[in-house]
């Protein structure tokens, strides 16, 4: 549990708020590269951290990210025209290059003001399908971490963004949670095979229901189809919990009994402060992002496999989407919840009544909550020991930050190619550790 | 609280891991104090204070970013 002022540090995300300031010094996902495929295309309007940002490609391609609001007399340059190596304002005509250098302002003869005046301009680094900025003070971003799942060309990833209408640390605290897999997702469960499964006393027979649903790694079983083996492999709900801190922020392990005698069901989550968990049996991560106190961005990015066609990935991401409920389009990335199928509950073909997968569940339980939760009302279980060290992590930053220095997992070395996540069985005395070997970081290796 | 959270939930499971059972989480006073005040719905509700779904005890001798497990 959190007192109210603690939890109003944790959520609030605005420029000078506690958090706020702490996020800041970390390289942020900001959009998708997608959305600028080609240099003078279109701008787009960015909102994170509670603040709106205009993001350009500029005739040599090169990604601008910049306060929206012209300087001049504040008409959004979002509605302006990239041309000749900048974005010009439609309001007076006054350009803007990526640099936030002032490059004309027709209204404005002399130059004095221009050469002596830069726009809010931030830097931005291309990985992992996204366009990731860094809004902290000038000079002081660090260097940009290279996950292994980011550095592939951009075509081998798959991105997909969900727009959610709550505070980011509903959603955050999701994406660690390990112990509601097993339940909120039995429908995903089912739909990937794992047959018959109980919550308590209730029964689910396990039967494949919403059969268009996105599953993890695509695979699904059919009706008619007998239970895949080792889908879930573990009737265990009450996963024990075992958490390492590591340079980056931690990692966890949900450690379940497995059906197979002397075997434990292991699934390590790798949390990299302040945004991403890369999930055991994923080949990339969850980003959580704060567009504002009030809603958030929750970004999947995962790498395609070698050789894997892209317009066969492309339906793949897009099978099962409801249109009704989210789309890949940018005007279309903001989770509507479908209406909850409450005759399919009662009929015990569905658990949730969600269809869409696990982050249409996820957002039903998140989004339900509230647009900020008060965490002061929270019964927290040991089960919930990397949603509370998470928390702890953020607390120690919000004070290294007052006091002068980097928050947590800035300025050490750690070499982020080897931060990694697994899914698997394992002997019953078999440490967790030995599956994620880069877990306590190495020094970055020299260039 | 996020730090005193944190010991208490690693204490237990450190307990649960060695095999033994735990039963109750003694605090200081002033972070008994502050759990009562965030949940006075609970308290007037004569519901015992819990944390971590152990009972709370408020204990003079505990420090306040050291809560035991008993």
């Amino acid at each position: 549990m959190l007192t109210e002022e603690e939890n109003e540090a944790l959520c609030r995300v605005g420029p000078g708020t506690p958090m706020g300031e702490v996020l800041r010094r970390y390289w942020t996902p900001a959009f998708q590269l997608g959305d600028l495929p080609e240099p003078d295309c279109p701008p787009i309007r960015v909102t994170i951290l509670g603040e709106n940002f205009v993001a350009f490609r500029d005739t040599e391609g090169k990604l601008g990210f910049l306060d929206e609001l012209c300087c001049h007399r504040g008409a959004s340059l979002t509605l302006g025209r990239v041309e000749g190596c900048g974005i010009r304002c439609l309001y007076h005509g006054w350009k803007y290059a990526v640099d936030g250098t002032i490059m004309e302002t027709p209204n404005l003869a002399t130059s004095t003001f221009r050469e002596r005046v830069k726009h809010g301009a931030y830097p931005v680094h291309e990985a992992g399908g996204l366009g990731w900025v860094y809004l902290g003070p000038p000079g002081t971003e660090p260097a940009f971490p290279n996950f292994s799942w980011a550095n592939a060309p951009q075509d081998e990833f798959s991105v997909s963004e969900i727009i959610m209408d709550c505070n980011w640390m509903q959603a955050q605290e999701g994406s660690i949670d390990s112990s509601h897999v097993g339940i909120l997702h039995l429908d995903t469960l089912a739909t990937m095979g794992s047959g018959p499964r109980s919550v308590g006393s209730f029964d689910f027979a396990g039967e494949p229901w919403d059969l268009d649903m996105q599953v993890p790694g695509g695979v699904r079983r059919m009706p008619g189809d007998a239970p895949r083996p080792g889908v879930w492999p573990s009737e265990d709900n009450a996963p024990r919990i075992e958490l390492e801190t590591t340079p980056f922020g931690f990692h966890y392990a949900a450690i379940r009994d497995a059906d197979e005698p002397g075997k434990k069901f292991v699934r390590i989550t790798a949390f990299v402060l302040p945004y991403t968990a890369i999930i055991g049996g994923s080949n990339g991560g969850v980003i959580v992002v704060p567009r504002d106190d009030y809603s958030c961005s929750t970004i999947g990015v995962f790498r395609l496999p070698p050789g894997t066609d892209r317009a066969v990935a492309e339906e793949r991401v897009r099978r099962g989407i409801d249109p009704a409920v989210w789309g890949p389009e940018p005007e279309n990335r903001r989770l509507k919840l479908p209406k909850q199928d409450r005759e399919a509950m009662a009929a015990g073909k569905s658990f949730a009544g969600f269809r869409g997968g696990n982050r249409v569940q996820d957002g039903a339980v998140q989004m339900s909550s509230g647009k900020m939760y008060d965490r002061a009302k929270e019964h927290l279980v040991p089960a919930d020991l990397a949603i509370i060290r998470m928390r702890r992590l953020f607390a120690d930053s919000i004070r290294l930050i007052e006091a002068g220095h980097d928050p947590v997992g800035i300025g050490v070395d750690y070499d982020s190619t080897q931060v990694t996540a697994v899914s698997t069985i394992i002997d019953a005395d078999q440490d967790w550790r030995d599956l994620v070997p880069g877990h306590q970081g190495t020094r970055e290796p020299a260039s | 609280m996020s730090v005193v959270v944190d010991n208490a939930c690693t204490q237990i499971w450190d307990a649960l891991h060695g095999g033994a059972s735990v039963k109750s989480l003694r605090v200081s006073p002033a972070v008994y104090d502050v759990v009562a005040a965030a949940r006075s719905g609970e308290v007037a509700r004569n519901y015992p204070l819990m944390l971590l779904g152990l009972p709370l005890v408020a204990d003079d001798d505990v420090a306040i970013y050291d809560p035991v497990v008993n």
